[in-house]
């Protein structure tokens, strides 16, 4: 048994599941709204029903995406030289041949997705309360519309790159949202930084 | 099925608004509270209870100070609507087997999107938030009956008909450009108009909101292929290049 060391709080932990839970829910309601698919108006007990589920679980995940900020801001914004190289060999997802520079807590990818997730998370929550509570000013809505739409589509396309490369892409990546500790030596390989500056060797 | 519509003419609208009273009485709405704001015209817009409404516009003329145009206001029951494109649940907004935009309360969500989708500003809300606007009175020509404004104007100013005869009538009597014989695919509701149809404060080239048309035409297309794109990219990367196999000695300590 090697020695284990903590990645995520337990505060982690659940900010993490319930934005995933609130933004599959929502994803799937979505989808339906999008291409008005009976099948998951069905699933939700009818658009009706979808529509105060939608907007209510938008509430959850929109309070939620706040309080991530105390989570993932502070370490998603820090950025180096690192970086750079990170972004020049592609995080070494391309070629399992390259170095990649030594990481801190998170790495590259995971800095520029959080910080997506967040400005596109905002947007998409800020026009669904406009859509839901001023209805009777068209431009608002219009404008909100569109950039509701825009966000979904991006989040679309970067939610399966994360949720890919945090399971299989990257074996032992994915107890971290379980338990949230991993091993030392797989610490240390993935985020020497880290292990570095918070001296947990 | 041939295309149903109506022929509005206001040179032949004598204003008396037996329309928006028919209109009422066939489709059982309350009656609203309005207010004197100095004109004839009451309501002063549509309202959940009111579909078709009698506009009332003052314009000077060459031969007297005041000339008055009466211009009946209601859905225009467009070819391409705006309100059914941007609606998000399926039957709340459809389409008759005449062409009628019409509208089944029960499966309306109260989202109001079609308030912002529709380039006239026709859709009201009821109590309920449910969607409420005229449906050429979709009950009524279902059994070939003519709609209840249609049937009650004493003077022809509204008609109803196949929309191809209703157009040949109006070019026979002069009215060779008619509003809304082309716009959004084609009205259902024509305009026999005698001056610019701005004089009779209507929008002058009606259009979809280019927001509605950008996203229709690109966004919802881009949902699904970018979704579909990334998790096709992703096993692709799986399979061709592969996960990260640094494990190798770490994972042996498990």
């Amino acid at each position: 048994m090697s020695k284990m060391v903590r990645k995520a709080s337990v505060a982690e932990i659940l900010n993490h599941w319930v934005l995933a839970i609130s933004c599959i829910l929502l994803s799937i309601s979505g989808f339906g709204f999008l291409f008005k698919i009976e099948f998951i108006g069905s699933l939700f007990g009818g658009f009706n029903l979808m529509k105060t589920i939608h907007n209510w679980v938008g509430v959850v995940f929109s309070v939620s995406l706040f309080f991530s900020m105390f989570n993932w801001l502070k370490d998603s914004l820090a950025f180096d030289s690192d970086d750079i190289g990170w972004i020049k060999v592609a995080g070494g997802y391309l070629s399992h041949k390259v170095k990649v520079p030594p990481m801190g807590k998170l790495n590259t990818g995971q800095k520029f997705y959080y910080v997506a997730l967040l400005f596109f998370g905002m947007a998409i929550s800020i026009s669904g309360y406009i859509i839901w509570l001023l209805p009777g000013s068209r431009n608002w809505v219009l404008i909100s519309h569109l950039l509701h739409n825009i966000s979904f589509d991006i989040l679309m396309i970067a939610i399966p790159v994360h949720m890919y490369l945090a399971s299989i892409a990257n074996p032992g990546t994915f107890r971290i949202m379980i338990s949230g500790t991993v091993p030392l030596e797989w610490a240390k390989k993935k985020h020497p930084k880290w292990i570095e500056e918070a001296k947990l060797d | 099925m041939a295309r149903y519509g109506l022929l509005i003419s206001p040179e032949l609208c004598i204003g008396c608004r037996a329309c928006q009273v028919a209109c009422k009485s066939w489709n059982q709405l309350p009656a609203d509270k309005t207010k004197n704001l100095g004109g004839y015209e009451n309501p002063s817009d549509l309202t959940p209870h009111l579909y078709n409404k009698i506009h009332y516009v003052e314009v000077p003329s060459d031969k007297s100070p005041m000339r008055w145009l009466f211009v009946s206001q209601r859905c225009m029951h467009c070819d391409d609507a705006g309100c059914m494109k941007i609606c998000p649940s399926p039957g709340a907004l459809f389409k008759t087997k005449e062409g009628a935009v019409a509208y089944n309360k029960d499966k309306c969500i109260g989202c109001k999107l079609c308030v912002a989708g529709c380039p006239f500003n026709v859709p009201r809300f009821d109590e309920k938030d449910k969607v409420t606007k005229c449906n050429l009175c979709s009950d009524r020509i279902s059994n070939n009956l003519p709609p209840a404004c249609a049937k009650t104007c004493p003077t022809g100013a509204i008609k109803y008909g196949e929309r191809e005869s209703l157009i040949s009538s109006a070019q026979k009597v002069g009215y060779e450009k008619l509003y809304g014989k082309a716009d959004l695919g084609g009205l259902g509701a024509l305009y026999a108009f005698k001056d610019a149809p701005k004089l009779y404060d209507m929008v002058e080239n009606p259009a979809i909101p280019e927001t509605v048309i950008f996203w229709h035409n690109v966004l919802k297309p881009l949902a699904y292929v970018g979704l579909g794109g990334v998790v096709a990219a992703s096993l692709l990367h799986y399979f061709v290049i592969g996960p990260h196999k640094d494990e190798k000695e770490v994972g042996k300590h498990e």
